[in-house]
């Protein structure tokens, strides 16, 4: 203490101190940029924007069908799928500690495509295994075999203490279990198409039903995951320190796993593997806000929701009325913005 | 071993830590006195830092135990520990997290996962924010303070825990001379001021021999632990370093001369 | 007797892009679809298929005798199935098909595959297989090769009289109906545009396809397409046959609704999407399920 500075201590009451209207601004901003998205969803497809108009107008069982059962349920999936891959991306690069962390890290998009593949293959092996398939479906086999992926490599890290081992452990499940559906793949040549198609990523068979799936495990992994960004705040001093202050290292790394599973596993499901939405949110969000765990997994889950609307109005409009698999979509938006980040970077530097 | 040992704020007995297969600490048995500063100090590899880490439970020994307030380290609930101890590490990871909300931080063995801040919370942050005179920079981002304003932002914090037990692992590296005068001045404020037990690892002697008493390690292992007037009539320096270390009294405080030019020659 | 053999399937090639020379001194010499030239002593006695359809083409002009290979995919006739694997077309099995000595390896723009076999000194012949019409070409490209141009003749009359009689047939059952049509290749969902040939196909039929050419032979939809065309019927494979009803929006769609869906099981499937001699079996198997559904 010196002279210059007064005895009066001046402490700030709200936790998170500076930034507050800030942050109160992106937040009414992101909600607006979806609204305005969700709104698009509804005129933009294969017919032009006046017919949708039109049909919003003077509705008729058609335009029903394609306007409220396909339409906008896919606008509200994209957004809680999108979200949620926000939201795992933050997790990810927060518990890595690696700003290329992305939510598939842990081997789950090879263990989903080898799920989708024994899927399909069994299928027309023979009609008691496609009854069987049949119940678990397309998506239930992704979900399974993204679980199942995840959990070889806790096993082969042995229980992730090491966040090292973790990395290395997904790397090697993806590639044994690539090489192995490649194997399976090599009977079947058009199931080959089939699943070159889910590991594009789709939007297009996003139903209701998907989407209340989407929003209930939104809810369950979002409150936790908030909840325990306290945890993720003190990871950030480093790994005595947060240990010294009471942090149980590996009930936290196991919890946030957890949820980073389940949500990475059931976007996986519903939507097959859509990249960089994870991966490119939280850096989106860093671009406008400095912010604390707490805030910046919100956001990163509000950023992401928008980021997989656009892509899905985007893949819908190019060129209609076919379509683009959104993976490519995002892929291409992700892209150019990590080389526009690279490009900053080593100009900088 | 004494009985006082169990009633000690901080005591080992036979601590063993390994490195792989290189055993780095070997059989350390001693009393961290209460209320009192203790520097640890030694050459480089006779580890110092190792057994800090051993001390503040960080890590897990080998062989022997350590005491917390007479219970097994290792037996202490995760919180309760965390209430009692407080650890500063050497060096900090980069952060944007503003300065309060590090001090904050230093709360949570009180506030837990869901708990807010509570006024007594807020009076400990404000408390150690003026002890280590960070108040200045409360509100900026660690990531633009200069290195000295950082380390005592995370001296307040580990002060906010209002833990029993403060453990500094190098407390004053790379900080330029008028701030590792400022650490030290609050280290001694806490100890003599509040009854505070610290143990810190120090480099430079001088610095550590602000402390009131001192752990002198060699390589070998422990040569010797007492008050500071005892380290200094045992020459316990000068067999840790295998090295002639003169200490001189200067106006109350203990310094290293080091012996240069014709001195040394002679 | 050869000469004049080799002027007749001359003339008959000219339109076709395959030919024929008989040189005396040279021994035979073919032209394949990449207009490569091709020198051989005799008719190749070995011969090795990279695709279904053209081990279909040899085994229907009665040459079953001759192969010594096929890729994976083949599986008729069912005596092929006992033969060597030599891969796919992407990935053929280059040891294989080099240690059986073929004469000849008969197979479908393989740019790499044909490149290593040339440079292995294996003689390779490159058929197209895309369109309707390159079903006539390589049955007489492939008869030219083996020797027996009379029996490609006949087969190809036969499969054109088959066509004819199977669309005559439909189109009499049909009744002057012309149902809108859907024919999905796969889920995603991928259809079958006009220009592909099972758009052919159903072009032959009378169908017509809700799909508009420009938008290329196998495009990746927007379902709601579907739904906005409402087809009278639906091709689906029989793994999507159940599923179509859960698609959102699709329970509206007529076709599904009064289930007017023709799903094939995989052996009747090959036929449809074997560019072959066995089209016409392809052909009436469809036809027969869209004389049935149609509304």
């Amino acid at each position: 203490m010196n002279a210059a500075n007064p005895v009066v201590v001046v402490v700030p009451q709200t936790e998170f101190g500076v930034g507050n209207s800030r942050f109160a601004w992106w937040l009414v901003g992101s909600l607006f940029v979806t609204a305005i998205l969700t709104g698009l969803s509804l005129v933009v497809g294969t017919s032009t924007i006046d017919l949708s108009l039109r049909w919003l107008l003077a509705p008729d069982a058609l335009s029903n069908a394609v306007l409220w059962d396909i339409r906008l349920p896919r606008a509200v999936g994209a957004w809680f799928a999108g979200a949620l891959l926000g939201l795992s991306g933050a997790i990810a690069q927060a518990l890595f500690r690696n700003p290329l962390a992305d939510p598939y890290l842990l081997g789950s998009a090879s263990g989903a495509a080898l799920g989708v593949s024994v899927c399909l293959i069994a299928g027309d092996a023979s009609m008691s295994a496609l009854a069987w398939t049949g119940g678990l479906g397309l998506t239930g086999s992704a979900f399974v075999g993204a679980c199942a992926a995840i959990g070889l490599t806790l096993l082969l890290s042995r229980g992730g203490l090491q966040t090292s081992s973790l990395l290395l452990g997904g790397i090697v499940v993806a590639f044994v279990l690539s090489a192995l559906t490649s194997l399976l793949l090599l009977h079947s040549a058009d199931t080959y198409r089939s699943v070159q198609a889910f590991l594009l990523g789709s939007t297009a068979y996003l139903s209701w039903h998907s989407s209340l799936l989407l929003a209930m495990v939104f809810a369950v992994c979002v409150v936790p995951t908030v909840l325990l960004s306290r945890g993720l705040e003190m990871l950030t001093l480093g790994e005595d320190t947060a240990r010294s202050l009471g942090l149980s290292l590996r009930a936290l790394r196991l919890a946030l796993l957890g949820l980073l599973s389940l949500a990475t596993a059931t976007t996986v499901g519903q939507l097959g593997v859509v990249g960089f939405v994870g991966l490119v949110s939280p850096h989106l969000v860093r671009e406008s806000l400095h912010l604390s765990q707490r805030r910046m997994l919100i956001a990163a889950a509000l950023c992401g929701g928008a980021l997989l609307q656009a892509a899905d109005l985007i893949s819908r409009w190019a060129i209609r009325p076919a379509e683009l698999p959104v993976g490519v979509v995002t892929a291409c938006i992700g892209g150019s913005y990590l080389i526009l980040l690279l490009w900053r970077r080593t100009r900088n530097a | 071993m004494r009985d006082s040992a169990r009633d000690a704020a901080l005591a080992c007995r036979d601590l063993s830590v390994d490195y792989g297969s290189r055993r780095v600490l070997d059989r350390i048995s001693l009393v961290v006195a209460s209320g009192a500063w203790t520097s640890i100090v030694g050459p480089n590899g006779c580890g110092k830092s190792t057994l800090l880490r051993a001390l503040a439970g960080l890590m897990t020994p080998a062989e022997g135990i350590v005491w917390l307030e007479g219970l097994a380290i290792s037996s202490w609930p995760r919180r309760e520990r965390a209430k009692r101890l407080a650890w500063l590490a050497q060096t900090s990871l980069p952060s944007d997290l503003t300065a309060t909300e590090c001090v904050a931080l230093g709360r949570f063995a009180h506030t837990g996962w869901l708990g807010s801040r509570q006024t007594n919370d807020e009076s400990a942050i404000a408390r150690a924010l003026q002890a280590t005179g960070s108040t200045g920079w409360a509100d900026r981002r660690l990531s633009t303070l200069s290195g000295g304003e950082r380390q005592r932002v995370h001296l307040a914090r580990v002060l906010a825990v209002e833990a029993s037990i403060l453990l500094l692992d190098e407390p004053t590296t790379h900080l330029d001379p008028p701030h590792q005068e400022d650490i030290g001045r609050i280290l001694q404020d806490q100890s003599q001021g509040c009854g505070v037990t610290i143990l810190s690892a120090f480099h430079d002697l001088s610095l550590a021999l602000m402390a009131d008493r001192l752990i002198v390690m060699s390589t070998d292992g422990l040569v010797g632990h007492g008050t500071v007037t005892e380290a200094l009539a045992g020459d316990w320096l000068s067999q840790a370093f295998s090295t002639p270390i003169h200490i001189v009294q200067h106006e109350g405080a203990y310094l290293w001369k080091p012996r240069l030019g014709s001195a040394a020659r002679g | 007797m050869y000469r004049r053999g080799a002027l007749a399937l001359l003339l008959a090639l000219a339109f076709c892009g395959g030919g024929v020379r008989a040189e005396p001194d040279a021994g035979l010499v073919f032209h394949d679809a990449l207009h490569h030239e091709l020198r051989l002593a005799r008719f190749p006695r070995r011969v090795v298929t990279l695709l279904p359809s053209l081990t279909e083409t040899v085994c229907s002009l009665g040459e079953c005798g001759r192969l010594v290979a096929t890729d994976r995919y083949s599986n008729w006739p069912e005596r092929v199935k006992s033969l060597p694997k030599a891969g796919g077309l992407d990935d053929a099995g280059i040891e294989l098909i080099v240690s059986l000595k073929p004469d000849v390896v008969i197979l479908a723009h393989a740019a790499r595959v044909t490149e290593r076999l040339r440079s292995l000194g294996v003689p390779t012949f490159d058929v197209e297989t895309e369109t309707y019409q390159d079903i006539a070409a390589t049955v007489t490209a492939i008869g030219g090769l083996l020797g027996v141009p009379d029996r490609a003749r006949l087969l190809n009359r036969e499969i054109e009289e088959s066509l004819q009689a199977v669309t005559t047939d439909a189109k009499r059952d049909l009744r002057g109906r012309s149902p809108r049509v859907y024919f999905e290749v796969d889920g995603g969902p991928y259809a079958a545009g006009p220009n592909s040939f099972i758009g052919g196909m159903l072009a032959r039929l009378g169908a017509r396809n809700i799909l508009e050419s420009d938008l290329g032979p196998f495009p990746k939809l927007n379902p709601e397409y579907v739904v906005r065309h409402d087809p009278d019927v639906i091709f689906v494979s029989e793994r999507s046959a159940s599923s179509l009803a859960d698609r959102p929006g699709w329970g509206s769609v007529r076709a599904v609704r009064e289930q007017r869906l023709c799903a094939f099981p995989a052996e009747v499937g090959d036929t449809i999407v074997r560019p072959g001699p066995r089209i016409a079996q392809g052909l009436k198997a469809m036809a027969d399920c869209l004389v049935r559904v149609a509304p």
